[in-house]
């Protein structure tokens, strides 16, 4: 580790321990479940791992094996120290497997997914018909998150230690072996699998299991056959044995054989043969195999089989241009209102460019800021889009620094919009959209799905390099400064091309292989009769549909003027068509369309390759990309081969996490405080005049006092002022039961689990009252204070209601953990500007910043620095949430603890170097961060090691922030919901310096250089295999004293927010405005077709609604209007029988067929299928039928008269 | 052999009064001399006789010139209809092709004719149909097309139950000394009680016996089956919002009452049905699915063809019990796997279908689940579009359920949606899809075509409940489940056709294998049934 890096995390632990020492002296003080902080740090994974287990011991010996095997071997070694006694102190030999188990999912998950604690139930004994004992390991639905290589090396580790332990094997019996068969298709059609086995896969592994899978029931759905087994407690099906069975054992096998081979005291040899899909009983082995190869398919081989099937799509005979094959998967399930932004690799789609901008990699596209707007803002940084390649999906980024896309205003001027304030300025003109600009992905994105490179742009980048293959000093060139190489004037461009024979410059590149050749010969005819004006600058063509068409194709920016087109910039336009100027000015075609070989003429003939949408009466190719080369005096490369087509998926999303309805205190009220949960309300409730008004009965946690045995429901005895302790009774025999170390309470006479909760009658009003005037805050301090019906959490130990009262006081909710949270959408950077962040230069400094990141002095604002990799960027909501949760816990401190303010925050730019929390769902683990500084888009902006730290990567998902402090005080385990998956989302463990060979792999795809090479470029022509060229990816660094730096991009951007800060989707009103607008843009769109986009929101969106709720409405429940009781069916009474109040409907008319017209005028104005009509028009009949009478019908005008 | 012949007969006999069976005329007209035999035939007739027999006939060519009696196996060598013929033979005569209710559709029950129809001369072509349409008659009665007067209120819903407890209820009312739910709550404990309700709730108790909670319009009051008791059995049979009643001892604090009987509407085991007082039969198919690429053309072809045949010619009424087609968006992405997308088109060539069978049946349909109807039960017939679509042979196009009386042999016609839910629900021993029929007793013993709400079949509130089955029909006919079966239920004959698709992708999925291209036909007056093959 670099010493600068040394020093970043030096400070940021001593920042932390700073808050630590704070909050641990408020702890001992305060009347939390816990006198200390919950949430332990840990250094590293070993850390992580020992506190999300809790088992002492583990992360030490994790680091001792760490250096010296891979992370699998390890688990496999430890698996041995259980057994032997050295980790961990069990005393059965359950226990000591049930140990190994979980260490091992927690090591393979890195200590953050709750897949360890949450996914692993328990591991008991249980009896063979022969009388030996066996191991039955019991999964539960959260042990997904762990993913399938965990989970089947956590059964390789359970039988492993099961052997060294000296217990048999597991016997299935036959029933139990048929109903491994029946649960898993069960549940796959329930709930689905990635991988679903057939039978005889699952009976060969069911047979063969050493010891037994088990688990909880997840689903309704019973199994037919096969029910009350003896030795299986449900007969629903069992989701997490499930997962284990089929996308662990089933999918994984080659992996664990790997393991299962280098022990000696397990023996596996029937994974070779479930391997091989030697399990069918005798002749049908072929049919075996085929199918298991077929089924074969998690996303990687999918994305294979898609890579193998474009490769056979290219044409054998080279008729026309490599291409990868359009996929419409990323179109199915559109919703309405969130528009399409291109048909799969449609023309006028966007264009790809490799690079990564700064901004940029982990799943997120670079999108140029004016398409942003021109998409009538529907794209904002952050909104989630659906991409047909390479991988599902991406966050958008704001890159500038790729080209805008180019519109037909209502003029018919053509021209490109490279500006965002110019886009919104022309915004209102736009009459289409013929490109909506290029695409930039990098290429650690193809690498981390597999995808084959698809042909690559023409760009600026890639022709530096020919330029300098071909002889040119591509360095003197771009350091010249009386040359602007990247958009030179059109005669250094054509002489660069002339004089070193290299391909022409992209800027005058048009999109020549979207013309047909036809239209091709008709252009440079034109071009050739065509006249110039204006001192030679401009070329007057005669104004023709074919003509205007082959323009607008090409992408050549031109006026629209009465019977003429006019281009400026034109001369190399018409060299490229083949058309020269002479001495007199007079304009000459050097060629004639017979000139042209068989080869040019139909390149590009085979229909498959373009969507179709132009058939041609003639027979000419569709691509005259190999015309071009045969007519111009230089070469023409594709200036854009590959369209991504996409659709928008989420809205980006920055907003605080509040339960619902928000609470702000985790304090019980029941049903006193009404539907608001309103403490003051609850207090002065009484159900009859003759009750004290604010006692309420609530089912709540006792308490013991152990200095003066007062008993109380606090965490500080209410008379001594003593801590107090759960005062755990067994329900049968009422002796109190004290915790065992592994903190279970069960009464060993009784065999019962013994609690403390119990129903007691609490003041309300008093402890409201009490409560202000411990935190000296008076009722008007706030509107409400809301609190909760009651307690999920076991022991429901209660929250001081002091902290809701400041909570309420400074406008800030309570999560289910005590915590204050706030979502925003991820987003990666690696360099950073100071004026981006609304920071200077010197709070820059402060954080430790001190040269940009050309190793420059740090002086002024627009200096690129590398971020550090636990930087964050806050959204403005987060920033302003931060700061009112900041003032809650200075006063907490204050007003409630008795301790000095801790923050004391006035601008929000005293927030910067402050500490937070990052926190993933369905992770246990927070990483801390620090933050750097604010942007408005609203997303947080961090690195990407720290997204992968907690285990997401930014193709639309979201997570929250916590302000360090927040999390130290008010997090409490005692709040955490009594149920599966209760402790998912907590921060049980703090990982306080992230380690880049401790995150998700995914992040270690990105590339880290500033360009790609010529032979990358070249490659993705032959749509090679990612990991065929050679690209620096961060992988490489891992390890060394570079893996915290040297994350370089290919393109800049000059502002990390750009385009609209809040995607159109958001800001539209009604579902129907958002329709409208995504309809009016499908049209406007020249990659989109309209009525395709029409269909599908017809199809996926109200065709379902309609039919739905038609269903619904003819099956519905009822319920009561005054009670809120509901019935199964319509009571005879009429009215409620519980209450005699009106009962009415769930389902009405006016829900069933709100859409019923749109769709119908939506199908009619897009011209959709008739098929999709006449369903909509049986609909509507069906709707006529069901809700209109037909006696009453007004049948003409004679009913009025 | 002249084909004015048979013609001329059939036209003497019916001025003098009488039907004839066919081969009785080709006997007749196979004679040396038809007219005098004719005659002489006629002459000896038993009094009261309506219609000319073949032993009849026989007798009277036996007594003149025995050695004739060789020349009756000729007249089955009368052409059938061409198989090989791919046209459309009705079209082909249109002018010769006579149907009974072209006369005024509108017109509902039309009566028997006593006089003879002209068209009767055209009927006997080389197909020699039977010539006695005279004597059919078709009656329908629980049709509610046009008479959808629900809007969907919440009071339309409570209504239709209400109706459903106080019609059904009636059925059994008169057995007991029954009492309202709120009456039994407050009788003294150990008072024998009885009560008539809708089944509201069915749960197991802990110690594995059944409470039934049965509500009627004052309230609800639980039974307890005990699990030991006969009636225990029963519970599993129980649907949700069939009307039933039971008799009990309340307990000491009348919260409760134990069951000592419960008792169906049912259809009495005495039941007799009506059967037609002639030899007449009547073809039950359902399920022709057109427009499904699965939909076997051929199969339906042969039947059609057969029809015409000799063998059919007594099959005078054809009843087709829903899914004429396959629809449009009955399922997703339904359009990928139809063979004609058009929803239309789809029943234009339904139609074409129909033309293939002889003019001369009388045809009623109801519509399915997939037809263009509403999916909500009861489904009123097709709308004047699809009606006009489905011209051929002028059939009776009514709503599903409808009950059909042909030659007083009534028919309750049904689409069936409700047998996957009573499949469902009921042990597989009670009910299943190799019997379908057993499952079609169950909704006879309820006498409800679709008893349980808010499950697998939709409801659409009417002003009445047309979901019961208010009169014991003498055949019960459904279709959907795409099974064949057939049985008695105390004497009433219990039909589910099968279908004209083959295995679908779908069903081959959920391992059901359909009973295609099969035409149960059942003898009206012997209620006999049997299956013609036809793929």
């Amino acid at each position: 580790m670099r010493e600068v890096d040394q020093r970043y995390f030096s400070r940021l632990e001593s920042q932390l321990d700073e808050a630590f020492d704070v909050a641990e002296t408020a702890k001992e003080r305060g009347a939390d479940p816990e006198p200390e902080v919950e949430i332990p740090v840990a250094k590293d994974m070993a850390d992580r791992v020992e506190n999300i287990l809790g088992i002492d011991g583990v992360a030490e010996r994790v680091r001792e094996l760490e250096g010296q095997m891979s992370r699998e071997e390890a688990a496999l070694a430890l698996a041995e120290d259980f057994a032997e006694g050295n980790v961990g102190d069990y005393e059965t030999k359950a226990g000591k497997i049930e140990g190994a188990v979980r260490t091992a999912v927690a090591l393979l998950t890195e200590g953050v997914v709750a897949a360890p604690i949450e996914g692993i139930d328990k591991v008991e004994l249980l009896s063979n018909d022969d009388g030996t004992e066996f191991v039955n390991v019991y999964y539960a639905g959260p042990i997904r998150s762990a993913g399938g290589t965990a989970q089947a090396l956590s059964v390789l580790v359970g039988d492993y230690t099961r052997a060294l332990v000296g217990i048999d094997q597991y016997n299935a019996r036959s029933e139990e072996i048929e109903r491994y068969a029946e649960e898993i298709s069960l549940y796959d059609k329930e709930t689905g699998l990635q991988y679903s086995p057939k039978d005889p896969e699952t009976k060969f592994i069911a047979k063969h299991l050493p010891i037994m899978l088990d688990g909880e029931a997840t689903g309704d759905e019973e199994v037919s056959g096969f029910r009350d087994l003896e030795r299986v407690d449900t007969n629903s099906a069992r989701g997490g044995m499930c997962l284990v069975l089929a996308e662990g054992i089933a999918l994984k096998a080659p992996k664990i054989q790997r393991y299962t081979s280098q022990l000696e005291e397990i023996d596996w040899p029937w994974l070779q043969d479930l391997i091989d899909g030697n399990y069918y009983e005798n002749d049908d082995e072929a049919a075996a195999d085929e199918s298991k190869a077929a089924d074969d398919g998690d996303d990687d081989d999918e994305a294979d089989a898609e890579a193998a099937a474009e490769e056979d799509d290219a044409p054998p005979e080279e008729t026309g241009p490599v291409r990868p094959a359009p996929s419409k998967k990323f179109l199915r399930d559109l919703i309405a209102g969130r528009p399409v932004f291109s048909h799969p690799s449609a023309k006028g789609g966007f264009r790809l460019r490799y690079g990564r901008s700064r901004n940029h990699g982990f799943a997120t596209g670079g999108v140029h800021p004016a398409t942003m707007h021109l998409v009538d803002d529907f794209l904002a940084t952050g909104t989630q889009i659906k991409t047909e390649r390479p991988g599902k999906a991406h966050g958008v980024v704001p890159v500038d620094s790729i080209e805008g896309p180019t519109v037909k205003l209502a003029n018919g001027d053509v021209r490109r919009i490279d500006d965002p304030e110019e886009a919104l300025e022309i915004r209102n003109g736009v009459e289409e959209i013929l490109d909506t600009g290029e695409y930039l992905i990098n290429y650690g994105e193809f690498v981390e799905n597999n995808h084959p490179l698809a042909p690559a742009s023409y760009v600026f980048e890639w022709w530096i390099q020919d330029m300098d293959e071909a002889g040119a000093d591509a360095q003197a060139l771009l350091d010249d400064p009386r040359i602007d190489a990247e958009h030179p004037p059109a005669e250094d461009a054509l002489e660069w091309a002339r004089e070193y024979d290299a391909p022409l410059h992209p800027d005058y590149t048009y999109l020549w292989h979207d013309l047909a050749v036809d239209d091709f010969c008709a252009l440079a005819d034109a071009v050739a009769n065509a006249h110039i004006e204006n001192g030679g600058e401009t070329l007057v063509l005669e104004r023709s549909e074919t003509v205007r068409d082959a323009l607008e194709t090409i992408i050549v920016e031109h006026r629209q003027r009465e019977g003429r087109l006019e281009v400026d910039d034109w001369v190399p336009l018409a060299r490229t068509l083949g058309v020269v100027r002479d001495e007199d000015g007079e304009l000459t075609r050097t060629w004639t369309d017979d000139d042209l070989s068989e080869r040019a003429r139909t390149w590009g003939d085979s229909d498959g390759a373009d969507s179709g949408d132009d058939k041609r009466n003639s027979s000419g190719g569709a691509n005259a990309i190999k015309a071009v080369n045969e007519v111009a005096p230089f070469t023409v490369r594709e200036r854009a081969p590959t369209r991504i087509g996409n659709r928008m998926g989420r809205p980006e999303k920055s907003e605080s996490r509040d339960l619902s309805p928000a609470v702000h205190t985790l304090f019980p009220i029941g049903e006193a405080g009404g539907a608001q949960r309103d403490i003051a309300k609850a207090g002065k409730h009484a159900d009859t005049m003759s009750d004290t008004p604010g006692v309420v009965e609530i089912q709540i946690g006792r308490h013991r006092c152990g200095e003066c045995d007062t008993e109380t429901f606090k965490n500080r005895c209410p008379d001594c002022g003593a801590r107090t302790e759960p005062d755990y009774r067994c329900p049968s025999c009422d002796s109190a039961i004290e915790p065992d170390e592994a903190g279970r309470v069960e009464c060993d006479r009784c065999d019962t689990e013994a609690t403390c909760v119990e129903s007691r009658e609490i003041d309300l009003n008093k402890e409201y009252r009490d409560a202000l005037e411990t935190v000296g805050e008076r009722e008007n301090a706030f509107d409400i204070l809301k609190g909760v019906k009651g307690l999920t959490s076991a022991d429901k130990i209660p929250e001081p209601m002091e902290k809701g009262i400041l909570r309420a006081k400074h406008d800030v909710s309570s999560f289910k953990d005590g915590t204050v949270r706030y979502d925003m959408t991820d987003l990666p950077v690696t360099s950073v500007r100071a004026s981006e962040l609304d920071i200077d230069v010197g709070q820059l400094q402060a954080l430790g910043y001190e040269e940009d990141i050309h190793g420059e002095p740090l002086v002024h604002e627009d200096q690129l620095v590398e971020l550090k990799v636990q930087d964050i960027v806050l959204s403005d909501g987060a920033a302003e949430h931060m700061l009112k949760t900041a003032d809650f816990i200075d006063d907490l401190l204050e007003q409630y603890y008795g301790l000095e303010p801790f923050y004391e925050l006035g601008e929000r730019e005293e927030l910067v170097g402050e500490l937070v929390f990052g926190m993933a769902p369905h992770t246990s683990a927070a990483t801390v961060g620090r933050v750097i500084g604010f942007t408005s888009a609203a997303v947080g902006y961090a690195h990407p090691y720290f997204h992968a730290a907690k285990r997401r990567n930014c193709d639309g998902d979201e997570d929250c922030v916590m302000l360090l402090m927040d999390g130290l005080l008010n997090f409490s385990m005692s709040f955490l919901p009594d149920q599966r998956g209760g402790k998912m989302d907590a921060p049980l463990v703090m990982s306080s310096r992230i380690d880049p060979s401790e995150i998700d792999d995914e992040a270690h795809n990105i590339d880290i250089v500033s360009r790609y090479p010529r032979e990358f470029y070249e490659a993705t022509l032959e749509m090679a295999d990612p990991g065929e060229v050679d690209v620096q990816i961060a992988e490489e660094t891992l390890g060394t004293d570079e893996e915290y730096t040297g994350f370089e991009h290919t393109h800049d951007t000059s502002d990390i927010a750009m385009g609209p800060d809040l995607s159109a989707y958001k800001t539209l009103g009604s579902m129907m405005d958002k329709m409208d607008a995504q309809l009016e843009l499908s049209r406007k769109l020249k990659a989109v077709d309209e009525t395709d986009v029409a269909e599908r929101v017809i199809e996926y969106h109200f065709l379902p609604d309609l039919i739905g709720n038609l269903r619904a409405f003819s099956r519905q429940e009822t319920r009561c209007l005054d009670c809120g009781e509901k019935f199964r069916r319509m009571p005879l009474t009429e009215t409620c029988r519980e209450c005699g109040g009106r009962v009415n409907l769930t389902v009405h008319q006016g829900s069933v067929n709100k859409y019923m017209q749109t769709a119908i005028e939506v199908a009619e104005e897009y011209d959709c299928r008739p098929y999709t009509k006449q369903r909509l028009e049986v609909l509507e009949k069906s709707l006529e039928s069901v809700f209109e009478n037909d006696k009453n019908k007004q049948s003409g005008i004679e009913d009025f008269m | 052999m002249p084909l004015e012949g048979p013609a001329r007969i059939v036209s003497e006999l019916t001025t003098r009064g009488y039907n004839a069976e066919r081969e009785a005329v080709t006997l007749i007209a196979a004679a040396e001399r038809p007219q005098p035999t004719l005659e002489q035939v006629v002459e000896q007739l038993p009094e009261r006789t309506l219609v000319v027999r073949t032993e009849h006939v026989r007798a009277v060519l036996e007594e003149s010139t025995p050695a004739s009696s060789e020349s009756s196996p000729v007249s089955s060598e009368s052409p059938p209809s061409n198989p090989s013929r791919d046209g459309d033979d009705s079209t082909d005569r249109p002018q010769n092709n006579p149907s009974v209710s072209t006369g005024d559709p509108s017109q509902p029950s039309p009566t028997p004719r006593t006089d003879p129809p002209v068209e009767t001369e055209g009927s006997v072509d080389h197909i020699e149909r039977s010539s006695d349409i005279s004597r059919r008659s078709l009656e329908i009665a629980n049709d509610m097309t046009g008479e959808s007067t629900g809007t969907g209120e919440y009071k339309d819903f409570v209504a239709v139950f209400r109706d459903r407890l106080e019609r059904l209820g009636s059925k059994l009312r008169g057995r007991f000394n029954h009492r309202p739910a709120s009456a039994i709550q407050s009788m003294p404990g150990g008072s024998e009680a009885a009560m008539v309700g809708l089944v509201n709730d069915i749960r197991s108790t802990a110690s594995g016996h059944w409470l039934i909670e049965l509500e009627d319009a004052t309230g609800t009051f639980p039974w307890l089956v005990m699990k030991d008791r006969e009636y225990a059995d029963l519970v599993e049979e129980l649907l949700c919002d069939e009307v039933l009643a039971m008799e009990g001892t309340l307990a000491d604090d009348s919260g409760i009452a134990f069951v000592d009987s419960m008792s169906f509407p049912d259809v009495p085991r005495t039941y007799e049905p009506s059967t037609a007082d002639r030899h007449v039969q009547a073809a039950l198919i359902s399920d022709v699915h057109v427009g499904s690429q699965e939909f076997m053309a051929d199969a339906w072809n042969r039947f059609a063809d057969w029809l015409h045949t000799e063998e059919a010619q007594h099959v005078e009424y054809l009843l087709l019990a829903g899914d004429m087609v396959e629809g449009v968006g009955v399922y997703p992405d339904q359009d990928e796997e139809l063979d004609i997308v058009d929803i239309y088109d789809q029943y234009e060539a339904f139609n074409e279908c129909l033309k293939r069978v002889p003019g001369d049946l009388d045809i009623v349909m109801i519509p399915g689940n997939h037809d263009a109807v509403r999916l909500a039960e009861p489904q009123p017939g097709f709308d004047e579009r699809l009606r006009n679509i489905m011209s051929a042979h002028d059939p009776r196009i009514v709503s599903n359920p409808s009950t059909v009386t042909l030659e007083g042999v009534s028919v309750l016609m049904y689409h069936g949606v409700s047998l996957d839910e009573v499949i469902a629900e009921l042990p597989e021993e009670k009910a299943n899809y190799d019997e379908p029929h057993k499952a079609m007793y169950h909704l006879l013993k309820k006498r409800h075509v679709a008893p349980q709400f808010g499950g697998h079949t939709r409801l659409a509130p009417e002003k009445e409940d047309y979901l019961i089955i208010e009169d014991v029909p003498d055949i019960f006919h459904t279709g959907h489940v795409h099974k064949l079966g057939f049985g008695k239920y105390h004497n009433v004959l219990a039909i589910n056709s099968g279908c004209w698709q083959a295995q679908t992708d779908f069903q081959k999925s959920v391992n059901i294998d359909p009973d295609a291209g099969y035409a149960p036909i059942v003898d009206l007056d012997t209620l006999d049934v049997t299956v013609q093959k036809f793929s």
